[in-house]
């Protein structure tokens, strides 16, 4: 009964990144290899915010929210949007179009994050006989995981792939990928330090994605249209 | 090339037993996570005379569920969560005696009953509990029950579980696989016979002043069992049975050492002192005392005083004797004893039990002596002889049960009658253990030890030879007597214990099958949902419809 909850659970957190590969055009134009490079890249990009966090954060005895620390985490994050622009510009993709692009890097971008972040504690803690909401609320964090993961590597591909942009976008969409970055820390403060309930968190990140994913598609479309 | 490709799928067949390795180890891993763990303590499994008597069982792993039950209800796989303040002893009954099938009992414990409590608004209270545990106590020695039985202390967390369950029995839903509750799980080994017990008699040997003649010197004996028995061996501290009468003897030993230390005041009778085991079984351990004696030790006993239950505030204590009361020694040890207990405020009845040598039963500890000829008495606050295995310390008999006056009184009464026996002062008016004087009684000396045993469950069986409990009193023995022996035997094979007496019990709350089961469809719609979505807005409605038309048309293709 209890490998039935890790099982659903399982296909909570990881079936989207498997249903989005198999739904759009991604799987009619064998984009894996550029998903797994991408996954590789946030690997790396992994490691290498470990090792910075290890030496430039202090161990805080309470679990109290310091501002210098969580500033500090979130120039950290900014690490993420360098490793995001490594693997959209660096990598050598095969010739698929700009838009197919950016949907395979974004989802092998979420899907190592959601591997990473959540397998392990999923595999540990799910199996046991104790029931608790926790891992239903992490499925449903992949989930705006993934929805937040494309909306970034949608205006990552707009910021840097694409040279012709009105200029009036612009500062939105440095706006938009700034939000994006610290949407972590964001969290964080909300969980840690205003000490929301886990399902009023989980909310929260549904919606802000869908909100974001909104605004990313609504630029990307309008930088579509020829500049006049 | 083919050697190469070869190479590569050694290599490829290795990487793979690695890795399922690795998936079978971390298949094992099992980590605890429960709601709650809660220490348990078990009802003792016990064989008297080859019949079985106690909880037979001790694994656990089955559902929550509380009182009260429909009628018909299927109780096999549920364990039944009773606390004892709020007990129903007929009910109990019908779980116990009537034959009603459960998958396990647990016995919630009011935690003052462990505690000591000071203060004497909570008297009633506990009067009544403890009324209720010994009766409860006396059902469950006596019953065989092919069920694990648990007793835990009440605290915060027993007791939301213990609502939450009531609550949900409430609402018609009993906790089952199908609609989820708490699941109480208890994993043990099966319980295995402790094989030769063995019973530790310690004594302690005083000897009185040589005078000119080298006639052997008279011996005065003062004996208490140390053991107890009860429904749950890890919480029978019997501090009243008989942890009392073991800490009298302590403290009339430490008297006498400081009288018997200098010649001047070194009596003409040697002094005995034994902490015998096997109390609750006959006497067990008494009687392979006395027959290690030889000959002229027990000829030269004068008279031995037992002590058993001498800790609880009455003014009453009784002396019960096998020979007939006329008897001139025990009409001696009776006067003296009574002379005394005048100045101090209690009175001592004398009650005559004859013992009757063809039944094995033997109520008392002089009954012991008796059987061997040696004048003997015991006294007790008890006014009648207790059946087998009762006032042997039990759920009950905790700290509180014993009145630290009490037991000043009875150290008083044995040691100042025994001094004036001793030292020929029969009758007249003097005052030996006086207060506040060299020779006063050591109240922290004596509340130290009472807390001690309090602390310490003394099941004879579960006392390994280097029981700690059995070195300190050995230690202390041997600080206040010359001679110490320590006499190592094995019960007797008419009682055979069980082990496993503690054990974690670990609540989980678990959800039912059905809310899985929701739960799959729900994630299942929301993928498919996602999948159609995704489909219709990247590609078109078309696609979608030609993705679900697709198989049919190939299979007619095929045929």
């Amino acid at each position: 009964m209890t490998v039935f909850h890790f099982f659903n659970c399982a296909i909570l957190t990881f079936g989207p990144h498997v249903v989005y590969y198999s739904a759009t055009p991604l799987s009619e134009y064998d984009t894996i290899g550029t998903a797994v490079k991408a996954a590789v890249v946030y690997l790396g990009t992994a490691l290498v915010k470990l090792i910075c966090l290890a030496t430039f954060l202090k161990v805080s005895e309470n679990d109290s929210f310091d501002p210098y620390q969580e500033l500090l985490k979130a120039l950290i994050g900014f690490i993420d949007v360098a490793g995001l622009y490594f693997a959209l510009t660096q990598l050598t993709h095969r010739n698929i179009s700009q838009n197919h692009k950016f949907q395979a890097v974004g989802l092998g971008w979420a899907f190592a994050d959601s591997v990473l972040h959540r397998l392990a504690p999923l595999w540990v803690g799910a199996r046991g006989l104790e029931f608790s909401w926790e891992y239903i609320f992490q499925g449903i964090e992949a989930n705006a995981n993934l929805v937040l993961n494309l909306s970034l590597a949608a205006l990552g591909s707009l910021m840097w792939l694409r040279k012709n942009k009105p200029k009036t976008l612009i500062p939105i969409i440095y706006a938009c990928v700034g939000v994006l970055a610290t949407m972590p820390s964001i969290i964080s403060y909300l969980r840690r330090s205003i000490g929301w309930h886990p399902s009023k968190v989980v909310a929260f990140e549904l919606m802000s994605s869908l909100v974001m994913a909104f605004i990313s598609w609504q630029l990307f479309s309008a930088c579509q249209k020829p500049s006049t | 090339m083919t050697g190469r490709q070869r190479g590569g799928g050694e290599v490829v067949c290795s990487i793979y037993s690695v890795l399922a390795l690795v998936l079978i180890l971390v298949a094992c891993v099992e980590l605890g996570d429960a709601a709650t763990a809660v220490d348990v303590y078990r009802l003792i499994q016990y064989d008297l005379a080859g019949a079985p008597y106690g909880s037979r069982f001790s694994g656990l792993n089955h559902h929550a569920g509380s009182e009260p039950f429909a009628p018909g209800a299927d109780l096999s796989r549920t364990v039944v969560i009773l606390p004892v303040r709020e007990l129903n002893l007929t009910l109990l009954q019908e779980y116990i005696t009537g034959g009603r099938a459960i998958g396990g009992l647990l016995l919630l414990l009011p935690q003052d009953i462990g505690n000591k409590i000071v203060g004497g608004n909570k008297n009633k209270d506990i009067g009544l509990v403890r009324s209720i545990l010994s009766e409860l106590e006396q059902l469950l020695i006596h019953a065989n029950l092919p069920y694990p039985v648990y007793f835990a202390f009440e605290n915060d967390k027993t007791n939301a579980v213990l609502a939450d369950v009531r609550r949900g029995d409430a609402a018609g839903q009993p906790a089952s696989a199908a609609t989820g509750g708490y699941k109480l799980v208890v994993s043990t080994a099966e319980p295995k016979k402790v094989s030769s017990p063995t019973i530790t008699n310690i004594q302690g040997w005083l000897p009185g002043l040589k005078g000119e003649g080298t006639t052997q010197l008279p011996t005065i004996a003062v004996v208490a069992s140390y053991d107890t028995f009860g429904a749950a061996p890890a919480l029978s501290v019997g501090s009243d049975s008989n942890g009392s009468g073991a800490v009298v003897l302590l403290e009339i030993a430490r008297l006498f050492s400081r009288l018997y230390s200098s010649p001047k005041t070194r009596g003409r009778y040697n002094l005995l002192f034994g902490l015998t085991s096997g109390g609750p079984y006959n006497y067990n351990g008494t009687m392979k005392w006395l027959r290690s004696f030889d000959q002229r030790l027990r000829e030269s006993i004068e008279y031995a005083i037992c002590l058993h239950s001498i800790g609880s505030s009455s003014n009453e204590l009784w002396l019960h004797v096998s020979k007939p009361p006329e008897n001139a020694y025990i009409k001696q040890v009776y006067e003296s004893l009574s002379d005394v207990a005048k100045d101090l405020g209690v009175t001592v009845g004398i009650k005559h039990k004859k013992i009757n040598i063809s039944n094995p039963r033997v109520a008392w500890e002089h009954e012991q002596f008796s059987r061997v000829r040696v004048t003997a008495a015991t006294l007790s606050e008890l006014s009648v002889a207790p059946e087998l295995l009762e006032s042997t310390g039990g759920l009950h008999d905790t700290r509180d049960a014993v009145d630290e006056a009490a037991i000043h009184r009875s150290i008083k009464l044995v040691a100042e009658s025994l001094a004036r026996h001793i030292y020929g002062y029969e009758g007249k008016n003097i005052n030996i253990f006086a207060d506040n004087s060299s020779l006063g009684i050591n109240p922290s000396y004596v509340n130290s030890w009472l807390d001690l045993l309090s602390r310490t469950p003394r099941v004879a069986a579960f006392l390994s030879k280097n029981d700690p409990i059995i070195s300190a009193l050995k230690k202390e023995l041997s600080d206040h007597t010359d001679e110490v022996h320590v006499q190592h035997e094995i019960m007797d094979g008419m009682f055979s214990f069980y082990d496993s007496t503690r054990a974690t019990m670990n609540i989980y709350q678990v959800a039912s099958v059905t809310f899985d089961l929701l739960l799959l469809v729900a994630v299942g719609s929301y993928l498919i949902f996602l999948f159609s979505f995704l489909v219709i807005i990247t590609r078109g409605l078309d696609d979608l419809i030609h993705m679900l038309r697709r198989p049919p048309q190939r299979k007619t293709k095929a045929a």
